[in-house]
């Protein structure tokens, strides 16, 4: 009896072994084959992107691997801010220069306790942003403003979860920066109509 | 590859041992004996007398067409080429039998029957996957907000069936607190979006990686390509529809009637396993866009997505943005039980 036992689990054993192995592939799961097909991969770290030119770009190095945005300060109207911030904010309001700039901007964005024009912009040098400590803040780098508060948000976006992706998945990524979708005085996003409407289907689910 | 089931169309019936080639020894030093493809894998078949009859009728219909314009001395060079070229098509083989030469003549002959029909030249690729590329999908539920901008992309990138409103994505409008309820999700909502108390989830061919619709084709009209992607051979699918039946996600679509698009929509950069014309009575689906995606691109819909939802890449890139979410979010895939393993993974913030 125990032979036979014995012998039944010796079968048992060689079938299950067979039936893992039965599924016309190597590996047990997606993951498994994933991983184990990745280990040996190479990619070369040489830019290479034909739409975009590397001029245009900004290098983020705090993180792996690096990637880039495009050059945001470079775009901004009427930059740099000193050319007419030659003098301190209160002498400018009271010259009474009338509407000349920013004067459509209302701040809708957390509430007047945590936020106001100076939370991110810094009065004696406009030139730059600057962070609750008063460290500077390259425009280019708003990104480490967002942080400081969305530092999930901005976690995702450098590991790719959160954001928009502009090259395509085989060169090195270029991504959008936090303000090219969020207006960072407004950054809550609109309602909106959808972009289609399938009448057949519509039909079809009757 | 050996290991691989024995297909269909291994029509060397009368050797019972193959070689790794598909010939037997003797024959494989003779290069012209490698492949059997187009009017071989037709006619070089053991068959009998009812399958003969079928297939002599179907080809006389083509053939008496096709000769009676090429021997007629009034018809022009032109309709003479268009016939030359149709029964070429009639009688080529399965894509993926195809040598590299019959990939590129085929392509040729599609290319120049698009321009003696409509005067206009497209350019059809007929690129292979790349090594060390498996594709992968994520895709945000919470980020969604559910414009549908993706749905558009891809019609138009994918020259779907306008008449019939084909779109290989549906967007699922889902109310929260419901869990993933299919069954009393809406995908034809039009409304201002996002609505309140809801949220959207997207579906379209995961592309899994043991496929269901493979399976069950009865002619290998559809396989999975080593970078993943699960394509249809246009000309070759005899319109079954066991692949539609066969998939869980509803991934598959079928042309009930000829597709027409615009003169002027026409994507004109065509893959010969994607995008290109489909004719009435043949399967269709989302290919990742395989004419996009194998030159480096992404996909239609990621691009156009404004709100970030949709990311594409390579899974075997371990510094890869789809690594980096596999890894760090809480993932999960539609109906992982059934073991299809697809490769389109959900995600939340």
């Amino acid at each position: 009896m125990t032979k036979l036992n014995q012998s039944l689990f010796i079968l048992l054993m060689v079938i299950s072994m067979i039936s893992c192995k039965d599924n016309h592939n190597e590996y047990h799961n997606l993951i498994d084959k994933i991983e184990a097909q990745s280990i040996n991969f190479q990619k070369d770290s040489v830019f290479s992107n034909n739409q975009f030119e590397i001029s245009e770009l900004v290098k983020i190095i705090d993180n792996q691997p690096a990637f880039y945005i495009k050059n945001r300060k470079n775009k901004i109207e009427s930059y740099a801010c000193s050319e007419c911030h030659d003098r301190p904010l209160d002498e400018l309001q009271t010259e009474n220069l009338g509407k000349r700039a920013h004067w459509n901007i209302k701040l809708i964005h957390a509430d007047s306790k945590t936020m106001s024009c100076l939370s991110c912009h810094n009065e004696n040098n406009l030139d730059n942003l600057h962070s609750i400590t008063g460290e500077s803040i390259d425009f280019n780098f708003s990104y480490q403003l967002c942080n400081q508060c969305h530092n999930k948000e901005v976690k995702d976006w450098k590991g790719g979860a959160h954001g928009k992706n502009l090259s395509g998945w085989k060169t090195s990524r270029v991504s959008k920066l936090c303000i090219e979708c969020h207006n960072p005085h407004k950054p809550s996003i609109e309602k909106r109509w959808p972009d289609r409407f399938n009448t057949q289907m519509v039909d079809e689910r009757k | 590859m050996s290991k691989e089931r024995k297909k269909w169309f291994s029509l060397n019936l009368r050797n019972k041992e193959q070689n790794s080639c598909g010939c037997s020894d003797s024959k494989c030093s003779d290069p012209s004996n490698k492949k059997e493809d187009g009017i071989s894998q037709v006619f070089d078949v053991n068959m009998d007398r009812r399958q003969a009859f079928k297939k002599l009728t179907a080809g006389l219909v083509i053939g008496a067409g096709a000769v009676s314009s090429s021997c007629s001395v009034v018809s022009d060079e032109k309709s003479k080429e268009k016939s030359q070229i149709e029964w070429e098509e009639y009688f080529k083989g399965n894509y993926k039998l195809m040598s590299d030469e019959e990939k590129r003549k085929t392509v040729n002959r599609l290319v120049r029957s698009y321009e003696l029909r409509n005067g206009k030249k497209i350019n059809i690729s007929s690129k292979d996957a790349e090594n060390d590329v498996l594709f992968g999908y994520a895709f945000n539920i919470s980020k969604c907000q559910g414009y549908m901008d993706c749905v558009n992309a891809c019609v138009e990138e994918n020259n779907q069936d306008r008449a019939s409103q084909m779109q290989y994505i549906r967007i699922h409008e889902m109310e929260d607190g419901k869990g993933l309820n299919f069954g009393e999700s809406d995908d034809t909502y039009y409304h201002e979006v996002p609505a309140a108390g809801h949220f959207y989830m997207g579906t379209q061919c995961f592309h899994c990686d043991n496929p269901p619709c493979v399976e069950v084709c009865p002619v290998q009209a559809t396989w999975k390509e080593k970078d993943g992607i699960v394509v249809i051979d246009y000309d070759w699918c005899i319109g079954c529809r066991y692949c539609m039946a066969a998939c869980p996600y509803d991934g598959r679509r079928f042309n009930w009637t000829t597709p027409e698009i615009p003169e002027n929509e026409v994507n004109k950069d065509q893959h010969y396993l994607g995008n290109r014309l489909r004719k009435k009575g043949v399967m269709e689906k989302c290919t990742f866009c395989i004419q996009r995606s194998r030159q480096g691109k992404n996909p239609a819909c990621v691009e156009a997505c404004p709100t970030g939802s949709r990311i594409f890449g390579n899974l075997l890139d371990p510094k890869s943005e789809i690594r980096w979410i596999l890894e760090n979010k809480k993932v999960f895939r539609l109906k992982e039980d059934l073991g299809t393993e697809p490769k389109f993974w959900y995600f939340m913030d």
